[in-house]
């Protein structure tokens, strides 16, 4: 028997709606396959992302021309006694979030309210000393003015380029980058969407900078 | 290779000190001051590779107002990847 299959076309969306729509999809359910399209690097990477969260298994990834093709597999529902699966449903891969450890969020290029000068030249010290620091957090999650921090020409990179280079994940909004047309300039770690960001926020320990 | 810190009396000051001797070609960097030398908070420069004969570099430190210049030793601790730092003022 053949398998049903559904296709979001999310190509053109702006993010976070290809992750919307797969989400949407994916609760609706009806469907063995859901098949995503999205024209956008980002957009490939977040919903690839967000199918981890949602315990879906990623069958493939196809690249054609400028749009990617992403097959995913639902996690398979508990089975009841109304329903009989002729074939055992596939083990989803297993995607456990990486909330482990301390996640440090900051929202500005600089620290606190006051001195523009001064609320810089503290971020740049507590960036430093975090490179420092025994046990350094498992990421740096960047929104609103502190996604400044990771681009071409902040004084802070060189910070977050060591803390990146000691594990620590650095995370910057793509709405943010997008709103400050820096998307081209980030220079450490990579972009997320608001499903990631809350999603770790919920979890573990967080320190808002 | 020696690395060096400058100590300043005020953070304004050290962040000038930062301007000057950026724009001369000096990559210094601007760090808050290590707790072995001071415990109040405050911003200093470190000069990472000063040169094995670092007297003209400690002498234009000097020439931008710090206070203190230190020299920095970096110890491996045994266990792990991580460094302790001594500092040594020099005179």
């Amino acid at each position: 028997m053949s398998e049903s299959r559904r296709t979001v076309d999310a190509r053109g969306q702006a993010c976070p709606q290809p992750v919307i729509l797969t989400r949407k999809a994916l609760a609706e359910g009806g469907f063995d396959l859901l098949e995503v399209l999205v024209d956008d690097a980002s957009s490939r990477e977040n919903v690839v992302r967000f199918a981890g969260y949602a315990s879906c298994v990623v069958e493939e990834v196809l690249e054609e021309g400028a749009v990617s093709r992403i097959l995913l597999r639902p996690a398979p529902a508990a089975p009841t006694s109304a329903r009989v699966f002729a074939a055992p449903a596939p083990a989803p891969v297993p995607v456990v979030p990486a909330a482990a450890g301390t996640t440090v969020l900051i929202t500005a290029a600089g620290i606190g309210a006051g001195d523009e000068q001064l609320g810089a030249l503290l971020m740049r010290g507590f960036l430093y000393t975090l490179t420092e620091a025994e046990e350094a957090p498992a990421r740096i999650i960047l929104m609103n003015g502190g996604v400044r921090l990771a681009v071409t020409g902040s004084d802070s990179l060189v910070n977050l380029l060591r803390l990146a280079e000691r594990g620590v994940e650095i995370l910057a909004c793509g709405t943010c980058l997008e709103f400050y047309q820096l998307k081209e300039a980030l220079a450490v770690g990579r972009v997320t969407n608001m499903y990631e960001i809350a999603g770790l926020l919920l979890q573990g320990r967080t320190i808002s900078v | 290779m020696t690395d060096l810190l400058a100590t300043f009396r005020t953070s304004h000051e050290a962040l000038r000190a930062e301007q000057t001797l950026k724009g001369g070609g000096l990559a210094v960097e601007l760090i808050p001051v290590p707790r072995q030398i001071r415990g109040d908070c405050g911003f200093c420069l470190l000069l990472e590779a000063a040169g094995a004969v670092p007297e003209e570099r400690i002498a234009r430190l000097r020439a931008c107002g710090a206070q203190d210049v230190w020299r920095v030793t970096a110890i491996p601790f045994p266990t792990s990847s991580r460094k302790e730092k001594s500092y040594e003022r020099i005179p």
